[in-house]
């Protein structure tokens, strides 16, 4: 199993390139929404390429929880943990 | 599952001249669709694509499958939606293979690769007898009419 730093480095190259967004901006805490300017097109876009990449899948009811980079990172792990 | 025009028509808010799917004869709920578009030389836009060379412009094989995606989706979704539901693209990444000609016969499949309560990723792929003519990943979002 990948570790911590791995998959929040691999996540937030996912997260930058597919907001356009250099990746020094996409800081754990940094919010997606008002800091960013995710919207909910992206933010299935980067859900669906995260389930790709582990081959896991993360039930709708967590989107809303996935408000900054620690909140993908811990929510992705939890599933990687179990696949 | 078979859908003719009049219930496509009930279910697609595009009319004239930009309905671009004109049956569907497959339909496997939240697992896939297949539609067809029946390219004749006498489509509008052949007029000015070009002058003397009418070639299909990729952009409406793009729409076709977005059209094609939004039966699937209102189909397979039904509680999800209402009438005057709107539809619009986020994001497409495709890729065009071979030109479509008059007379071709397009058959557009579709399937989710994820979905959510009002909106969806699908895989399109377009295709002329057994040649793959432009395949496209496709973002796209429902809404209300009441809460644009």
């Amino acid at each position: 199993m990948s570790d911590t730093k791995t998959i929040e480095s691999e996540i937030k190259e996912i997260i930058a390139q597919i907001m356009e967004v250099e990746p020094e901006k996409i800081t754990p805490s940094a919010k997606f929404v008002e800091d960013l300017g995710m919207d909910s097109m992206m933010a299935l876009e980067i859900v669906a390429a995260i389930e790709k990449k582990y081959k896991i899948t993360i039930p709708e009811e967590y989107l809303m929880k996935l408000a900054t980079l620690g909140d993908v990172v811990a929510i992705a792990q939890q599933f990687i943990g179990k696949s | 599952m078979e859908l003719d025009i009049k219930e496509i028509q009930k279910i697609l808010p595009q009319t004239y001249p930009f309905l671009l799917i004109d049956r569907i004869v497959e339909f496997e709920p939240k697992k896939r669709i297949v539609s067809l578009k029946n390219v004749s030389f006498n489509e509008y836009f052949f007029a000015g694509h070009f002058p003397g060379m009418p070639v299909m412009p990729g952009v409406l094989i793009i729409e076709a499958m977005g059209q094609t995606a939004i039966v699937f989706f209102a189909k397979s979704y039904p509680a999800e939606l209402q009438s005057g539901t709107l539809y619009y693209l986020g994001k497409v990444e495709a890729k065009f293979m071979q030109p479509v000609f008059p007379g071709d016969q397009l058959k557009i499949e579709v399937k989710p690769l994820k979905i959510l309560a009002m909106m969806g990723i699908v895989e399109a792929t377009a295709s002329v007898g057994d040649k793959i003519v432009a395949k496209a990943e496709l973002i796209f979002a429902a809404k209300g009419k009441e809460n644009k």
